[in-house]
């Protein structure tokens, strides 16, 4: 950390680590910004800008990578409510700090390849998780059948009433909506990846003639069933680029801030560790229960709500796929 | 599965500062190691010793022995049972009469008088100069004594034994506090008290342990622990666990004898620390004989050298000198009047206990010279050149955490932390007896030495 | 020039890292009054250098520090290097806690996912074998690990199933965070295993500069494709990029492996693509490896920046003088320009008792200096994080002042701390001519001739 005297007052530069979600309003023309929420390891700062995230979490230690957070590697500064600061510039200036980034995340890492048969598997852990704010509620119901049935317009009436839909900084109705979003996205590629399929079919050349033989029947059966988990993948992005739509549109002025950020950020399959822990989980590329629990932990209601969304955007894909 | 690519890692950082600080300002986790250099001289030997195949299990095994012992005190026995007859045993690595000092000498003289060799001081020392006995160290016959640590034939030993292992080990029968055998006093008063052991105490208690079996030692010391001892310098919790233990049988056992011997044990705090003494010595020789394992099985000083044996080297002693205990003093006693460290009692703190053990004993923190954030520290430095925590031992004020346990030479070498050691202190003159009490640091020698014979050892 | 008061202080087994020191003694050096100044551990390299430079040192060893200055004021120098090492020292410790003094140690008290060592190499040995005992990777900045310590720390990594990286692994990205010389990377598709360090900084700059983005960088060592070594860490780091799911396409950045080798590890099955980058004769250069990447990606080729130098070419230059800190930099210019006199002054020879050139800019400063009329000088300048805070700072003044015609290889990301364009700036302003691409660079000085 060092310190620079400036005619008028003591600025401190001090640097962190940020998600790449917010390079492009952290490399663009300094922009005003205020002071939304202080909170002990996070301040939320709103920055005058049609870009999105047009809310910038700054947070330190042990608060949640939002996809919208420049992690701090120092304590925050003392600041209130309703204070100025700005954005751009490669720099946040908040109180006395000069932040600049010296690390980046990527707050939508690929899954790679993920066969429906495990997420099935998975499927089940997923199912109810405990202590959901909008439990029984009609439109999570009607989002969850229609998204299973691929009923777009069953999709956007749900969505639409789903918007802004109960107390606090993110409403249970829109960590549901951003689950499911960034659940719909990454499952989505991640069952129809192209990539890996054909390299790992062709890697598995060992075995006697007549297992060859068996296994010849095998593949034909097999890649009838890549032919459907292709197109319900597809179907799976399909309605999660419609359900960005329908959300993003008019979010700034139906919700908070903050949850109007996040939305937009799960639009792009943005989201923080835990919700990605989760989906690495499903796809086999870490224990799934712990980062379940991890998940459920997180707010008050935000974690298992969080998980709703993910549970309906899992049955959706399996259910578009076929598998189900 | 592999959490490299967690995002971001979380780094243990070990050497220069400046990339430690770079992780920082990219708010990644660091944990940086506050390194320095090795001991003086070996860094080669290191090498050799830390590439040996053989070290890391043989460590494992080895401090698996040392933490797994369950010793029980299973009674007492004559120590002409062990000794030919014209041997004596001492504390430390193998000392003659000519480098003998002052309490070793001191206490040569009386276990000559009390054994009846010599009629008087002069010539106890004379018939000693000429080679009259011999001198071997208490370690080589399973045995281990408090300060000058001296074993004549006649004396009563506690014998404990290993149920885990079936090894078994002895000491003397503890004194007392003031002028005593074992400071090297040998005074008429100092006869007497032996001969009423001899005659007494011993077949009393040998009565008594008959009487109530084998009494658990691990389990006492675990107590002991958690009452404020620290089983080296602090014994008042476990002589009073061990009385309790005793009292009804001693009752029983030697109906005439029993108000004073029980008066006796009460009297003195230390009672129990011999006792301790065996049983860190059976459980330290669990560990012996491992090849290539670099634990140290022994520290132990004869009042001129500071000698350890480690497991993977047999019997042999490394030492470099003894030096001078650095704590408070009695009366009017000062530095000056102080003798280099002695005796077998460091085999406390090769098994875990007495200065390691040092945070679960507040109470004598002041006594050993500082503030119990001192002691804390003490034992939790320990544990940077341990291989590992006690199963059983543990110390309430750091959440129960096992006390560091089972000293590995080449962490000592690699962080050139020394053991701590708490200790009595002797007077430098013959017969004065005990003049203080406080810490001591061993000779980085001895275990450099021993680093360097393990790397010729190793494969 | 020896007439000033001296001050030689001696304080027994304190010990700071080298390049700390060499901070503090730079520091020192540049206060009004001090004519020399030199704090360093008392090891017998440095007992020789303060020698040299005139100061008596006595009775002091390697577990010592020593605190030399000549100055109008000694003992205030002396102070104020005390004031330094104590800021220096970060957040002191409460006086119940007893900081980790081993990597066993640091492994047994946190969760940790990497162990990153850059002790004196002699004793690197003991923690690198810590943390693959306690089940972490390892990265192993220091050199000086001997080939066989080398291959036996490999060979147990294998039967534990852990990553070792280096020794000599100057840089490594993961997940974004730049472990040692490593630069601000945006995260993307492309992962690197690199047995050179600046190797794998070119390009993944480059790539950066491409916006391909790079998912992580594993440094293996230099050695690790030699015979002796048989590519364990290699093959391992392939692996291991194989199964991130983030990563796409792998480059591996390597001088030409023994071919024995390099059968081991193209036999490896692997379903994500592996582009070589090799260095060596007849071997395309790193630029051209990078545009290859591009086109694999299916990702357009960019223009190269680069800043052409203002002053015109000096008359009749004769040859060209590589003055490197990146040793692979520096072998892949002198293949490209063909001729010249070449030194890596990130070689062990240079680098014993003091810091990396692209930390400490005095070897190449003095170069500089010692440059005649008729020669391009031929130098990187390599950016991000540990490295110079602001290498034109010290290098751009001796850049204007050298007799010869200067072309610089500037390697750095946007990015990256020290501002890329910023570094540029000065160096352009100074009268080098400036490329991010090195191949171009070299190139560039062959065509001045």
């Amino acid at each position: 950390m060092t310190v620079s005297t400036h005619a008028r007052r003591t600025r401190v530069h001090v640097t962190g680590a940020a998600s790449t979600a917010v390079r492009p309003v952290l490399e663009s023309q300094r922009r005003p910004a205020r002071v939304l929420a202080v909170f002990p390891t996070g301040v939320y700062l709103e920055v005058r800008t049609e870009l999105e995230p047009a809310v910038i979490a700054v947070i330190t230690g042990g608060a949640v990578r939002l996809p919208n957070a420049v992690l701090l590697a120092t304590p925050l500064p003392r600041v209130t409510v309703g204070d100025e600061a700005s954005v751009g510039d490669r720099t946040i200036e908040l109180g006395p700090m000069s932040l600049s980034v010296r690390r980046w995340w990527d707050p939508s890492p690929p899954l790679g390849r993920l066969d429906p048969a495990r997420l099935a598997g998975a499927a089940e852990l997923l199912r109810d998780p405990p202590g959901t704010g909008l439990a029984g509620n009609a439109a999570v119901d009607l989002l969850a059948h229609s998204c299973a049935k691929g009923w777009l317009l069953g999709v956007v009436t749900a969505a639409e009433r789903l918007v802004g839909l109960g107390p606090g900084l993110t409403p249970s109705g829109d960590d549901v909506l951003a689950g499911l979003l960034v659940a719909l996205r990454h499952l989505g590629l991640a069952t129809g990846s192209e990539r890996a399929q054909p390299e790992r079919a062709g890697s598995e050349r060992a075995g006697s003639e007549r297992a060859g033989a068996e296994r010849a029947g095998a593949d034909q059966a097999g890649a009838e069933r890549a032919g459907a988990d292709q197109a319900g993948a597809e179907r799976a992005v399909w309605l999660a680029d419609w359900l960005a739509a329908t959300v993003t549109y008019d979010a700034r002025t139906r919700t908070t801030p903050l949850s109007a950020t996040l939305l937009h950020c799960a639009a792009r399959g943005e989201a923080s560790p835990e919700v990605i822990a989760v989906l690495r989980g499903l796809a086999g590329h870490q224990p799934l229960e712990p980062a379940l629990r991890h998940l459920h932990r997180l707010g008050h209601t935000s974690g298992a709500d969080l998980a709703q969304g993910i549970a309906i955007g899992v049955t959706a894909v399996l259910a578009l796929s076929g598998a189900r | 599965m592999s959490t490299l690519f967690n995002s971001p890692p979380r780094v243990i950082t070990v050497g220069a500062g400046l990339l430690d600080e770079a992780l920082r300002a990219q708010a990644v986790p660091t944990s940086p190691v506050s390194w320095r250099p090795p001991l003086p001289g070996t860094g080669d030997a290191l090498a050799k010793v830390l590439a040996d195949p053989r070290r890391r299990e043989a460590n494992e095994l080895a401090v698996r022995r040392l933490t797994a012992a369950r010793p029980h005190l299973v009674g007492l026995r004559r120590a002409s049972e062990l000794l030919a007859e014209g041997t004596f045993l001492h504390a430390g690595p193998p000392i003659t009469w000519e480098r003998a000092s002052g309490p070793m000498r001191g206490a040569l003289i009386g276990a000559m008088l009390l054994e009846g060799l010599a009629g008087d001081e002069r010539e106890a020392a004379d018939r000693l100069a000429a080679g009259a006995v011999e001198l071997r160290p208490c370690h080589e016959r399973a045995t281990v004594g408090p300060m000058a640590g001296v074993v004549s034939p006649s004396m009563w030993l506690f014998e404990v034994r290993d149920d885990e292992h079936g090894g078994t080990a002895y000491c003397s029968l503890n004194e007392g506090l003031g002028k005593v055998l074992r400071y090297g006093a040998y005074g008429p008063e100092v006869l007497d008290r032996l001969r009423w052991m001899d005659r007494v105490l011993g077949p009393a208690l040998a009565a008594t342990l008959a009487r109530t079996g084998p009494i658990d030692l691990r389990s006492l010391i675990a107590q002991a622990l958690q009452m404020g001892d620290e089983l080296h310098n602090r014994n008042r919790a476990a002589t009073s666990l061990l009385l309790r233990e005793l009292a009804p049988a001693v009752v029983e056992a030697a109906p005439g004898e029993a108000a004073q011997v029980l008066r006796f044990i009460n009297g003195n705090d230390h009672f129990f620390l011999n006792i301790g003494m065996a049983a860190a010595k059976a459980a330290t020789d669990a560990a012996r004989d491992v090849p290539g394992s670099s634990l140290v099985v022994a520290m132990a000083r004869n009042g001129t050298d500071f000698g350890v044996q480690v497991s993977g080297l047999g019997g042999r002693w490394f030492t470099g000198p003894a030096g001078v205990p650095d704590g408070l003093y009695l009366g009017s006693y000062g530095p000056d009047d102080a003798n280099p460290d002695i005796g077998d009692s460091t085999i406390t703190e090769t098994s875990g206990l007495g200065g390691f053990a040092m945070a679960a004993a507040p109470a004598i923190v002041r006594f050993v010279g500082g503030e119990v954030s001192d002691a804390v520290r003490a034992t939790r430095s320990m544990y940077e050149i341990t291989l590992a925590e006690h199963p059983v031992y543990q110390i309430p004020g750091l959440g129960f955490r096992g006390t560091p346990v089972g000293i590995d030479v080449t962490l000592v070498a690699r962080t050139g932390l020394l053991p701590v050691v708490n200790t009595g202190i002797a007077g430098r003159v013959a017969g004065t007896g005990q003049v203080g009490a406080g810490l001591v640091e061993p000779p980085a020698e001895a275990f450099t030495r021993a680093l360097l014979a393990l790397a010729e050892a190793s494969k | 020039m020896n007439g000033l008061p001296q001050a030689v202080l001696v304080r027994r087994g304190s010990y700071h890292d080298s390049v700390t020191l060499m901070r503090v003694s730079r520091a020192l050096s540049e206060l009004p009054g001090v004519r020399a100044a030199m704090v360093a551990m008392a090891t017998e390299l440095n007992v020789s250098i303060l020698r040299e430079m005139g100061f008596d040192v006595r009775d002091a060893g390697p577990g010592d520090l020593v605190i030399a200055v000549r100055a109008r004021d000694p003992d205030a120098a002396v102070e104020e290097a005390g004031r330094q090492l104590t800021a220096a020292h970060r957040e002191q410790p409460g006086p119940e806690e007893q900081p980790p003094l081993t990597t066993r140690s640091a492994a047994a008290r946190a969760p940790a996912d990497l162990v990153l060592v850059s002790t004196p190499g002699e004793y690197a040995f003991f923690e690198a074998l810590d943390a693959i005992e306690a089940g972490l990777p390892v990265m192993i900045f220091s050199d000086g690990v001997t080939t066989a310590q080398e291959r036996a720390l490999k060979e147990l990594a294998e039967a534990r199933g852990v990553l070792v990286m280096g020794p000599d692994c100057g840089t490594a990205v993961i997940g974004g965070a730049g472990l040692g010389f490593a630069n601000v990377l945006t995260p993307g598709p492309v992962g690197v295993v690199a047995a050179s360090g600046t190797g794998a900084q070119q390009v993944t700059c480059l790539l950066d500069r491409a916006g391909a983005g790079v998912s992580h960088v594993l440094g293996v060592g230099g050695r690790d494709l030699s015979a002796e070594v048989g590519g364990l860490s290699t093959r391992r780091a392939l692996r291991l990029l194989d199964e991130d799911p983030a990563t796409e396409l792998i480059v591996l950045v390597s001088k030409p492996p023994d071919p024995g080798v390099a059968r081991a590890v193209s036999e490896l099955r692997l379903s994500t693509p592996v582009v070589p980058a090799l260095l060596g004769a007849g071997a395309p250069d790193l630029t051209h490896a990078t545009e290859e990447v591009l086109r694999t990606l299916g990702r357009p080729v960019p223009e190269w920046p680069s800043w052409p130098a203002w002053r015109g070419p000096r008359p009749a230059p004769k040859r060209i003088r590589g003055l490197y800190a990146g040793g692979t930099l520096s072998m892949e210019a002198a293949a490209v320009a063909g001729q010249g006199e070449f030194v890596d002054y990130g070689d062990d020879a240079f680098t014993r008792g003091r810091a990396h050139p692209m930390i400490d800019p005095t070897l190449r400063v003095e170069a500089l200096a010692r440059a005649a009329e008729t020669d391009v000088v031929l130098m990187d300048v390599v950016l991000g994080h540990g490295a110079d805070p602001d290498p034109a700072a010290s290098l751009a003044h001796a850049v204007a002042r050298t007799a010869a015609c200067v072309v610089i290889s500037l390697i750095g990301t946007e990015g990256d701390p020290q501002d890329l364009h910023r570094q540029a700036a000065a160096f352009r302003e100074a009268g080098a001519a400036v490329f991010t691409s090195n191949a171009q660079a070299a190139r560039h000085a062959r065509s001045l001739l």
